[in-house]
């Protein structure tokens, strides 16, 4: 009894998987095109694939594999056209990187898809309010350093800086040097993305003092436990900035000894953008019209972030969908017949 | 004691999940929820994709509690860390401090008495310090910070290990206990603790530190229980027949015969522990495991072999010297073995 129990079980097993295997390539094989997106690790960046690629799924019925991952190698598997697509480019950061690319034709620029976001240094707003600090040279006066106390190095204060290995890890520490900073501070390098919001989110819970390198857009500053004041710095020039650019990729190639004294202002308030291979745009001028006609307004990449991580609980999916739900912004990107398929998806 | 029959374990489990599942559904967070719950019996359509009603809003539990936790016992987490990071930094200046033939003498020095005079080891050993700096100037520093912190990791893991497996071997209901939470520690994966650490620790070696606890006290524990169970029954009962006391005999003679096991089980920390240094490079510590990070933000493929290197000498130097110095006392506690060597 037990025996042939066990044998309609197995058959009934073998006849669900052969089922399941089929329906999984019939999917494959219907696809009318295969999308492979790069995506980084910060929460824009996942949110804006994320709505990107269910577009592409449901508009377009496309294939859409999305690999996640660190700036360079992302940036690096889009040069040797492992990748597609990418929805969200630092373009300052890379421009050394990529602008040989554009200009061989292996990468396109695909416009915007943030208009404004900003990069700079911030200190929570009680600190700065107590102590009057408000621009980097308020840094420089005596006692603030001890404000800001790194406990592993106790006779210098700590900016909790961008990521090593990633350029603003050494154009801060560029900047350091040309404010007159690094005397007093360590450019410390908060290992991982994560680990810099949990740092400043660490110090904003606790009440404890904090100057940190951020960036907006970002979920983590639309937090109500989070305030934090830009330090003004000089004015953004471009003459200026390309001179300190060319100390830090010489820093970058040969190590922190080669340092010179060069110049150093503010990052510009930057646009993000789009990119994508030339050879994918080329075979699918469809996807790229929508590629290049995605665009959405900071306010909305806020909203959408703080969604993104407090209500979503981290499910990029149901952010993406909860944007296509609420806005219509997005229908001008596409044709109405596609637009309808994705409005059915949701 | 009258024992509970098993079927009121049951009920009791049945209740709570029958709990869970209305506490759930009527959670304010959980969406598109049916406005009848009457529709679910008529409306069979739920059956087919795994309903969005039918969610556990445990995260949201997790964050709100988190947040009271942080504001209540913040400071208590502050002084520990405290202590720690005072521990930390004496350790790490002495030995950064110190020259380096000097601290590779030292290396040797102790390689050779833990290794019971072997000379083979000894040299080994010494070649391989002395190359972690060959390598690259810039290591030699980096791997005493990484070692500092390996060292101070095991010390907490021994201190509050040890005693945890001898309380796992002498009571079956603290070893039922204790075991899930074992599982759990070397499961659950290492950011889950690791970003939760850096808001109560901050960001550098603390955290590491707490880390290193977590992942590789288990193998710790475990070897200790085990070791101890395996001390043949014959020679406790002629303790036990000599008089011996509760006391007696775990020291004079469970822990003696279980030592080589509890070595085992640190020998096994001390790697899961330089493991542990080089994932904990991601938020923001110190160290060899900084080197390699480095090399892979940079794509620098040179940076990150050369650093990866550097790691596994170390883990040679700290494998060969807790691993010889188990050896010898295994020897020491098999003396028929030895007289045959001797022969």
């Amino acid at each position: 009894m037990i025996k042939k129990m066990q044998k309609t079980l197995i058959a009934i097993a073998f006849s669900f998987l052969s089922f399941l295997s089929f329906s999984a390539t019939t999917t494959t094989a219907n696809a009318a095109c295969s999308v492979h997106i790069g995506d980084f690790d910060w929460d824009s960046a996942n949110i804006h694939s994320a709505i990107g690629s269910f577009i592409l799924e449901h508009g377009y019925g496309c294939d859409v594999e999305v690999t996640k991952g660190s700036t360079n190698p992302i940036l690096a598997a889009l040069i040797d056209n492992q990748i597609d697509v990418i929805f969200e480019h630092w373009t300052d950061n890379n421009v050394a990187l990529i602008d040989p690319e554009l200009e061989s034709g292996n990468l396109v620029f695909l416009g915007v898809n943030t208009p404004a976001s900003e990069q700079a240094f911030f200190v929570d707003r009680a600190t700065s309010e107590a102590h009057g600090i408000t621009s980097v040279d308020d840094l420089k006066r005596p006692g603030i350093k001890d404000l800001f106390t790194d406990p592993e190095n106790p006779s210098k204060g700590r900016l909790t800086s961008c990521i090593s290995g990633w350029t603003c890890y050494t154009i801060n520490l560029v900047k350091l040097k040309e404010y007159g900073l690094d005397e007093m501070y360590t450019n410390f390098d908060p290992g991982s993305g994560g680990a810099l919001d949990a740092a400043i989110m660490g110090a904003s819970t606790k009440g404890q003092p904090i100057v940190t390198y951020y960036w907006t857009p970002t979920s983590l500053m639309g937090k109500p436990e989070v305030d934090l004041v830009r330090l003004t710095e000089p004015a953004y020039d471009k003459a200026c900035w390309d001179e300190m650019m060319v100390v830090v990729e010489d820093i970058k190639a040969n190590g922190p000894d080669v340092y010179e004294p060069s110049c150093a202002c503010e990052y510009k308030d930057m646009s993000l953008t789009k990119l994508a291979t030339g050879k994918f745009a080329a075979d699918n001028a469809d996807i790229i019209d929508f590629v290049n006609a995605y665009t959405i307004p900071t306010a909305e990449v806020n909203d959408m972030l703080a969604y993104y991580v407090d209500e979503s609980g981290g499910d990029m999916e149901a952010t993406a969908m909860h944007y296509l739900e609420n806005s219509s912004n997005w229908e001008s990107w596409v044709s109405s017949d596609i637009a309808a398929k994705v409005k059915e998806a949701l | 004691m009258k024992k509970i029959p098993q079927g009121v374990y049951y009920a009791i489990f049945t209740v709570f999940f029958f709990a869970l599942l209305v506490v759930s559904y009527n959670h304010p967070r959980t969406r598109k929820r049916p406005d009848n719950v009457m529709e679910l019996f008529s409306d069979f359509s739920w059956l087919n994709d795994w309903p969005r009603w039918l969610d556990l809003p445990f995260m949201h539990w997790i964050n709100t509690n988190w947040k009271i936790f942080i504001n209540e016992y913040g400071l208590i987490f502050d002084a520990i860390g405290y202590g720690l990071l005072r521990g930390y930094t004496e350790l790490k200046e002495v030995a950064v401090q110190a020259p380096w033939p000097v601290v590779i003498a030292a290396v040797i020095l102790i390689t050779y008495f833990t290794s019971g005079r072997k000379l083979g080891t000894t040299v080994f050993v010494g070649f391989c310090t002395f190359f972690i700096g060959f390598l690259n100037p810039r290591f030699w520093d980096k791997a005493i910070e990484t070692t500092t912190m390996v060292v101070l990791g095991i010390f907490i893991c021994v201190v509050i290990g040890i005693p945890i497996g001898i309380a796992m071997a002498r009571n079956e209901k603290v070893r039922n206990a204790i075991l899930p939470i074992l599982d759990l520690m070397q499961v659950i994966p290492a950011f889950c603790y690791l970003i939760p650490g850096i808001i109560l620790f901050g960001l550098g070696a603390i955290p590491a530190i707490i880390s290193i606890f977590i992942y590789a006290c288990p193998p710790l524990i475990r070897l200790t229980d085990l070791g101890i169970r395996l001390v043949d029954k014959e020679v406790i009962e002629a303790a036990e027949s000599f008089g011996a006391s509760k006391r007696q005999k775990l020291w004079g003679v469970q822990m003696p015969l279980a030592l080589p096991n509890i070595m085992q089980g640190i020998n096994q920390c001390t790697m899961m522990a330089l493991a542990m240094v080089v994932i904990a490079s991601m938020i923001g510590t110190r160290g060899l495991g900084d080197e390699v990070l480095l090399g892979l933000q940079q794509l620098n493929v040179g940076a990150a072999i050369e650093a990866g290197l550097a790691i596994v000498l170390l883990a040679i130097v700290l494998d060969r010297m807790t691993q010889a110095y188990g050896e010898k006392i295994q020897q020491r506690n098999q003396p028929v073995k030895q007289i045959k060597k001797s022969d």
